[in-house]
């Protein structure tokens, strides 16, 4: 597999990342021999083949720039090249063969990331068959990975793009206390799933606390029918990881015989080792609290906790622990463990200093994540605090780029970072502003003055109507 | 902020006015147990200055005067300053409409989606399908009810659902002022699935859906011609109980809304045909594909429960959903109705307001987007209200912005005249808890 000079530096580049994780391989052969033999998380067995396609320079002119790392910047051009941040500032220059777009008017802030996302393995229709997204057969299915259900012609995906949607995790669902593993995709039309696979990005871990796990399994009688056998549960699987990842590392030292693979305690040990980031989901304060103290009984890290309804009452444990909560504007009720929900969640996670974002768990959401972030940004305002729209954006592009291990390629808009940009039509923190043009690596993904640079999925070829497409 | 001037604080003076409320609606509507006092008594309310959308005849006032006499609108004038009132208050450069309106909720019959005991909204029971009333069940204090008044709703319809039966029983209007006498109309409206809800419930195929909803408004037609000896027993035996056809009189002389669910093109002109045969007097919940009969759905007048949010193809029954089908309705002089975003369900009804405006971006005329969630609710359901008229009942919002912008929120609430607490369990737990720390005193705060 030939490797892009783009994907090449990412790989280089996430070996700096703040993880410090071993890269395990990028989809190249060359490197796939040695990774594989050293980490859990085997990168290289469904490698991305993401290609950056040669992109022609892009220059935005004279926009409003949220530039994601706590600054707006007025009547400023930004300059993508080799589909990458170039730079941002006044009357840039470009040479004759840039893709000019005048934005006067118009805001720009990163690609949006969401980390909490079952596009793919929910994909519409939703009809039983294609209902692929919860391996709901064991309270631990550490073993699978979200990816292998990816229906890539899901027509949600390009819904999403439209909404400005850059990069976003699927995960398996919650009805497991190990669900599997999460896939990071930039939001391109592929064939493969690997087409779409975010190149050196992590992989993720589904945990699921409360109600879901006891309710599906101690519905049929089995543990864990309660939290602490949610608990109980947990602590049993890192045990055995523990016993695992030892069992390989004093292989990999001695040498020997090589112990057997086994798929679950492979994925926990990437856990324990660093490689696989923990997405919790997690609804209330003293479960988070405990989540918490169980990483520490067993020192591995969790990067963020999901649905997080009751973030705000921990919030400041959750920053003293470095872990992210990612939260919805205003959903709640549906179930006692979303039942204290306050609109303020988001802005007092942030204002604790602890790591705060949007998520949707929606296919519909995902398309409005900007209107999202506005509520919860409205509402942090309401309770006091003064947040403002360059600092409120972080929420849905620097910090779940954090939470997904990415902010070094992604999330912000800076120089060297991937050249994933949205143009919107006005504040995107306005319900009637619409993302115009999303670019995806500096390449023009959507336009929507474009009908030819609006991708569709096969399914929506001749769906309505045999001679056109969906819509 | 808003300033409430209290100018007179006649306490007596509500004490009588509040007895007098309490008997009217004790003669007009039917009691639910223990009757409380509402929440404030109504009194004589000036809203000075604001921009006025009216949503009636007098369109939008740049700025204007309200006057709020107990629980109607009196008066709407650019200055009405010499009115003798108990109260002022301020709305100079704020917006201000009438109190929005819920299409279809289950607000009062559920606490939380997942905890059965907090539901009240479905059955399933053999015995119970068209002559299911909720209203027993209704329990305005909710936390429900307060959340979504602070989110502008005034007044909402509540519909049963079903999990068993097409036939899902009676709504009723309420309003959101939490009182115990909150209930503005019961047996207002009929519910019924049919598309591929109604299909499932039916035993699998659209089509027994569809000649079942058939065969009982027939048989309740032969119940309305034949009702002493079907009474009597002397009659044929029919397939549904005689409560059930007794529910449908209503439905089949058209005094009563049927709200029926489609979603498919195809399904909605089925419905269209099933209003004609029987005239009903339908509103279709749902009409993702309703821009694709729009002319037909504006031939027949019948009008739509929209929410404009859901453009996702999520079933072969919504192929054709998009964002555009509030404008291209409208457009084709189809009345349109907002609700709740469907992910967000009852609990979240106030969030009709970003739908309206996210179906502005997409080419819905603005002001009736806000028709949409206020006026054309209250006309389909048969009120008078979501209007700022004379005569009119007076709910009342004053918005800290456009209230269809998803950053603006409420800053004044009237229902009936009585301005109303905007206080909810987010708002207190917000309080509690903004600024996180280790210790107890937590429990000791509020």
């Amino acid at each position: 597999m030939q490797l892009s000079t783009g994907l090449k530096r990412y790989c280089s580049a996430w070996a700096f990342t703040v993880l410090g994780v071993l890269l395990t391989g990028c989809g190249g052969d060359d490197s796939k021999s040695a990774d594989d033999t050293r980490g859990f998380a085997r990168q290289s067995a469904f490698p991305s083949t993401y290609e950056v396609k040669e992109t022609k320079p892009v220059l935005i002119q004279s926009a409003t720039i949220l530039t994601g790392t706590g600054e707006r910047l007025e009547d400023t051009d930004l300059l993508l090249k080799d589909g990458k941040i170039a730079r941002l500032g006044k009357d840039l220059k470009a040479s004759e063969d840039t893709l000019v777009v005048v934005a006067e008017g118009k805001w720009v802030t990163p690609g949006i990331i969401d980390v909490h996302s079952h596009l793919g393995d929910y994909p519409a229709p939703a009809i039983e068959s294609s209902q692929d997204g919860n391996e709901m057969t064991a309270p631990n299915t550490a073993q699978v990975w979200a990816e292998h259900s990816v229906w890539t012609q899901d027509p949600q995906f390009s819904l999403a793009l439209a909404g400005g949607v850059t990069t976003l995790q699927i995960l398996p669902g919650s009805a497991n206390l190990f669900g599997g593993r999460g896939v990071t995709l930039k939001n391109v039309p592929g064939r493969r799933v690997q087409d779409m696979k975010f190149p050196g990005a992590p992989y993720g871990l589904k945990m699921a606390c409360g109600e879901n796990p006891k309710r599906v399994y101690g519905g049929k009688g089995q543990l864990p029918s309660t939290r602490m056998g949610n608990v109980a549960g947990y602590r049993e699987a890192w045990i055995a990881a523990a016993a695992y990842k030892k069992k390989w590392e004093e292989y990999r030292e001695n040498g020997g015989d090589a112990p057997e693979r086994d798929l679950q305690l492979e994925t926990l040990a990437g856990v324990l080792s660093g490689e696989i980031l923990v997405h919790n989901h997690c609804y209330r304060g003293e479960e988070m609290a405990i989540m918490m103290d169980v990483a520490s009984e067993f020192d591995f890290q969790i990067s963020t906790f999901h649905h997080a309804v009751e973030a705000y009452k921990v919030a400041d444990l959750l920053a003293e622990n470095n872990v992210c909560a990612a939260m919805w504007a205003d959903w709640w009720g549906f179930k006692h463990e979303a039942f204290d929900m306050t609109e303020a969640n988001i802005a007092i996670v942030d204002q604790a200093g602890a790591c705060a974002m949007i998520h949707s768990d929606s296919a519909i959401g995902i398309q409005h994540l900007n209107e999202e972030t506005a509520k919860a940004m409205a509402a942090g305002r309401r309770a006091g605090f003064d947040i403002q729209p360059e600092h409120a954006v972080q929420w849905m592009t620097l910090n779940p780029a954090k939470a997904l291990g990415i902010e070094e390629m992604t999330g912000t808009l800076e120089k060297g970072k991937m050249g994933d940009v949205v143009v919107w039509s006005g504040d995107p923190f306005s319900v009637y502003s619409k993302a115009e043009k999303v670019f995806i690596d500096g390449e023009l993904m959507f336009d929507r003055d474009d009908p030819s640079r609006q991708p569709r999925s096969d399914f929506e070829l001749g769906i309505l109507d045999a001679e056109g497409e969906r819509l | 902020m808003i300033l409430i001037n209290r100018k007179s604080d006649n306490q007596l003076r509500a004490l009588v006015q509040c007895s007098r409320l309490l008997l009217q609606r004790l003669s007009t509507a039917f009691v639910l147990g223990l009757m409380m006092t509402t929440s404030a008594a109504a009194e004589t309310v000036l809203i000075k200055g604001g921009k006025v959308m009216t949503l009636g005849e007098a369109g939008t006032l740049a700025r204007a005067d309200i006057l709020v006499r107990d629980d109607r609108i009196v008066n709407v004038a650019a200055d009405l300053s010499d009115s003798p009132v108990d109260r002022t208050i301020d709305a100079s450069g704020k917006l201000v409409t009438p109190g929005l309106w819920a299409p279809i909720t289950e607000l009062g019959l559920i606490e939380i989606g997942a905890a059965a005991s907090t539901n009240d909204a479905a059955v399933m029971d053999e015995h119970i399908g068209a002559a299911f009333d909720p209203v027993p069940a209704f329990n305005p204090r909710s936390t429900l009810i307060p959340f979504n008044r602070a989110g502008g709703i005034t007044r909402a319809i509540v519909m049963p659902a079903s999990e068993d039966k097409i036939f899902a029983g009676k709504g009723f209007a309420i309003n959101l002022s939490g009182s115990f006498d909150s209930v503005v109309k019961p047996s207002l409206a009929q519910r019924i699935y049919l598309g591929e809800y109604g299909a499932e419930l039916a035993g699998g195929s659209r089509a027994n859906a569809y000649a079942q909803v058939k065969a009982a408004l027939t048989q309740a037609r032969e119940y309305a011609d034949n009702k002493a000896a079907i009474r009597r027993g002397d009659w044929r035996t029919l397939d549904y109980s005689l409560e059930d056809l007794a529910a449908l009189q209503p439905i089949i002389s058209g005094e009563q809304p049927v709200l029926i669910r489609a979603d498919r093109a195809s399904d909605i002109l089925q419905v269209l045909e099933l209003a004609d045969t029987f005239r009903l007097n339908v509103i279709i919940e749902g009409a993702a594909e309703g821009w694709m009969v729009a002319e037909q759905l504006a031939a027949a007048g019948v009008p739509v429960v929209l929410d404009p949010l859901r453009n996702s193809p999520d079933a072969f029954e919504r192929l054709g959903a998009r964002l555009e089908n509030p404008a291209l309705l409208q457009k084709a002089g189809v009345t349109i109705l907002i609700g709740s975003p469907g992910y967000a369900g009852t609990h979240n009804s106030y969030l009709s307001r970003q739908g309206a405006g996210n179906a502005v971006a997409y080419g819905l005329p603005y002001d009736e987007a806000l028709k949409a969630v206020s006026v054309n609710i209250a006309r389909a359901f048969g009120f008078d209200g979501g209007v700022i008229a004379p005569g009119a009942v007076a709910d009342i919002v004053i918005w800290s912005g456009d209230p269809l912008e998803v950053t603006s929120h409420p800053e004044v609430v009237l229902i009936d005249g009585a301005t109303q607490s905007l206080v909810t369990r987010s708002t207190r737990l917000r309080d509690r808890y903004l600024h996180p720390k280790p210790g107890h005193e937590h429990g000791y705060s509020y």
